[in-house]
């Protein structure tokens, strides 16, 4: 796949000058630092949850990260946080450098458009739009003319091979299409980072070897990744495992 | 400082989408399809938000139109009354009730001596006549089998022909001769021609008026009609003649024609002088006679029409605001039902203003559509009306009534959009809808 990262470049212009308080922040070639993130929900009644109690780590650029654990381990909220969805109840996360607290909204919604690629968990796909439509939306909020986009789009479909499928909405499609429609759309902006939560969880073997392959071929050309997954086979794709457990890190090994 | 060094390194959203081509223009042809969409998927739900935004702009539009077709009316009959002519008449024309309950009872009827006074003393007019007509359902023209009741007739001074907008078709008018010998001879209108001589030569024909007999001498120009009231429906004598057998005591109008508008004023000064001291009305009292001119009518209709206009505006506002409202709260509901969508935009990069747009053209969508529906109603009802009285669409009412019902939804649409586009993107996404 090709790559342009014009936002990129501009990005890694500013890199020297990253301090802020007494945070550290990350030096050259770190994509994603999280110092010390919470994120805690108020119940009411003095309940707290604890999704996040103290995260701290870094991604360098073009690492392949898997994280793994248990079912509500606060998996999804910590790629909602590096994805710039979220907001930390406290700690520090940068971003390329950028202290994320501190972008303006449009400069996330930048960020979210055009340097992440992010597959939810829930694939998140407009209901009454196409496959094409929906994954003409990152190109559509990137002010791409439409001939280009459907190009794009259709090229992005293509690739998940559901050539056959554009003009179907998701509810005419399986659970593996929808997940696929997610995985091109979140392709289709050519993002130098793909968050992607459990991209394979429900494909069948031969289909998410397809996707891992397209996610192999995408870490060779420079890109950044970090997938959430239940099963090994999945998490061996990558070269490190984040082990969560209960919002805390428990394990973060290295595999080769 | 080095955060602001950081924030500022990173490409400004709007200038970096500029350069990659027609960002804005993009996005909001993403927000015209969601919209119309969006009309399409809820077609009554959407006929009945916008029926106040429809009545306000339909009643905008037929009242402007129905204004506008009496413009048109006084400018081609009312004002050209006769250019320069004043009438000198019983009474004030356009007054208000009071003055006019004062007049009944003070005036005097315009006498023939009167118009002979002023015809003799008033200085270098360029016409003068008089004419004495009533309207009256007795009033009955016959022709051998055929009657008419509702033909006007009056009693004319031969000079009338050069004041008023009549013009000779065939024949000739009342001559002066005419006048002095009280002939017993007819000038008529087309209507009359229609209905007594659909295909015979009228002139030289004997037509009973009110159970005398008149030789038709001349017929006139068709006029047309306007209001629904023909103009053409008249049978004029001469106005001895008229005075002879019908009315002698009946009030004159003597009409004077100046050469231009600036004699025109000066001419009524004198007219009115000489009348007053002929009839010697004291100093200080009202005149007991009216001096009218096209000016006089005219003022009437701007008053008139400003009233009118008052209360349409006034009516108008009312729905306007009545349909805003409801877009307003049709668009809360359409944000609250689609809090997800929202929410999965703005994960993909919508920012702030892409979501705005959405759903502020998503509203000036919903109200132009209301506002062309009023249109093409106003369209069927000016048509309807324009058939028994007088009502033509301009333009500018239609294009008045699109912007004002877009201006609502504008206006209306700005609160609900804001609600979407502060949304919180992971929030939004967490709601189910
Ligand atoms: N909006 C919320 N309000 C309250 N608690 C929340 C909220 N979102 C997440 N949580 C809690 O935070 C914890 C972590 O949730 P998260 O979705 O991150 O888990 P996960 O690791 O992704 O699980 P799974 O593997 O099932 O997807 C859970 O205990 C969950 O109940
Ligand atoms: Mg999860």
């Amino acid at each position: 796949m090709s790559k342009e990262r014009d936002g990129q470049t501009i990005m890694e212009t500013q890199m020297a000058s990253a301090s802020s308080g007494e945070l550290q922040a990350p030096g050259d070639g770190v994509v994603i630092k999280a110092e010390n993130l919470w994120k805690t929900y108020d119940m009411g009644e003095a309940i707290q949850v604890h999704a996040l109690s103290g995260v701290s780590f870094s991604i360098d650029r073009g690492e392949y990260v898997a994280i793994m654990g248990p079912s509500g381990s606060g998996k999804s909220t910590l790629m909602n946080l590096i994805g710039c969805l979220d907001t930390p109840s406290r700690g520090a996360y940068w971003l390329n450098t950028h202290l994320v607290s501190e972008l303006s909204d449009d400069q996330l919604a930048y960020i979210r458009n055009k340097e992440i690629g992010f597959v939810f968990q829930t694939f998140n796909l407009l209901s009454r739009a196409s496959a094409l439509h929906n994954v003409e939306l990152p190109l559509i909020y990137s002010g791409m003319p439409q001939k280009d986009r459907l190009e794009k789009a259709a090229d992005a479909l293509r690739k998940v091979d559901l050539a056959d499928r554009m003009h179907h909405k998701p509810n005419e499609l399986s659970g593996g299409q929808r997940q696929r429609v997610a995985v091109a759309r979140a392709l289709v902006n050519n993002p130098s980072i793909i968050l992607a939560d459990e991209p394979t969880g429900n494909l069948d073997t031969a289909t998410g070897e397809e996707i891992m392959g397209l996610f192999e071929r995408l870490h060779q050309a420079g890109n950044t990744l970090v997938l959430v997954t239940h099963e090994h086979d999945i998490a061996a794709h990558a070269h490190r495992i984040i082990h969560v457990r209960d919002g805390r890190i428990e394990r973060d090994e290295r595999v080769d | 400082m080095s955060s602001f060094g950081q924030t500022a390194s990173l490409p400004h959203a709007l200038g970096v989408r500029s350069k990659t081509g027609s960002g804005a223009w993009v996005t909001t042809r993403e927000a015209f399809w969601i919209a119309l969409e969006a009309l399409r998927t809820h077609k009554l739900r959407s006929f009945l938000t916008l029926l106040g935004v429809v009545i306000a702009t339909a009643t905008l539009i037929v009242v402007m139109s129905v204004i506008n077709g009496m413009n048109l009316y006084i400018a081609d009959h009312i004002a050209n009354l006769g250019a320069n002519v004043f009438i000198v008449s019983k009474y004030q024309w356009a007054q208000g009730y009071e003055a006019w309950l004062k007049a009944r009872r003070r005036n005097q009827p315009i006498r023939v001596e009167e118009f002979e006074f002023l015809k003799e003393n008033l200085s270098g007019y360029k016409n003068i006549g008089a004419a004495a007509s009533m309207w009256s359902d007795d009033n009955s023209t016959r022709y051998q089998g055929h009657v008419l009741y509702n033909a006007e007739i009056s009693g004319d001074t031969p000079s009338m022909i050069d004041i008023g907008n009549q013009k000779v078709e065939s024949g000739r008018y009342i001559t002066d001769s005419d006048y002095q010998h009280e002939s017993m001879v007819c000038f008529i209108g087309h209507d009359i021609v229609d209905e007594f001589f659909p295909s015979v030569e009228p002139i030289g024909k004997e037509i009973l008026v009110n159970g005398l007999p008149f030789r038709v001498v001349g017929v006139a120009e068709k006029i047309g009609s306007t209001f629904g009231q023909s103009e053409d429906n008249f049978v004029q004598i001469p106005l001895t003649t008229y005075r002879k057998y019908f009315a002698p005591r009946l009030s004159l109008d003597v009409n004077v024609q100046a050469y231009d508008a600036q004699q025109m004023l000066a001419l009524e000064d004198e007219a009115r002088a000489l009348l007053r001291a002929r009839r010697h009305v004291p100093y200080r009292e009202a005149d007991n006679f009216g001096i009218n001119a096209s000016q006089t009518i005219m003022d009437l209709w701007d008053r008139l029409m400003g009233s009118i206009f008052a209360l349409t505006i006034g009516i108008v506002a009312v729905f306007m605001v009545v349909g805003g409202i409801v877009i307003m709260n049709i668009m809360l509901a359409s944000v609250t039902e689609r809090t997800h969508e929202i929410g999965i935009r703005k994960s993909l990069g919508a920012r702030r203003r892409d979501i705005m747009m959405q759903f502020v053209i998503e509203s000036v969508v919903m109200a132009c559509a209301g506002g062309g529906i009023g249109v093409l109603l106003a369209l069927i009802v000016s048509e309807i009306v324009d058939h028994f009285w007088t009502s033509t669409v301009p333009l500018s009412a239609v294009l008045v009534g699109l912007t004002l019902s877009s201006a609502v939804g504008l206006f209306f649409g700005i609160y609900p959009a804001n609600q979407a586009a502060k949304l919180d993107p992971i929030e939004a996404l967490h709601t189910e809808n």
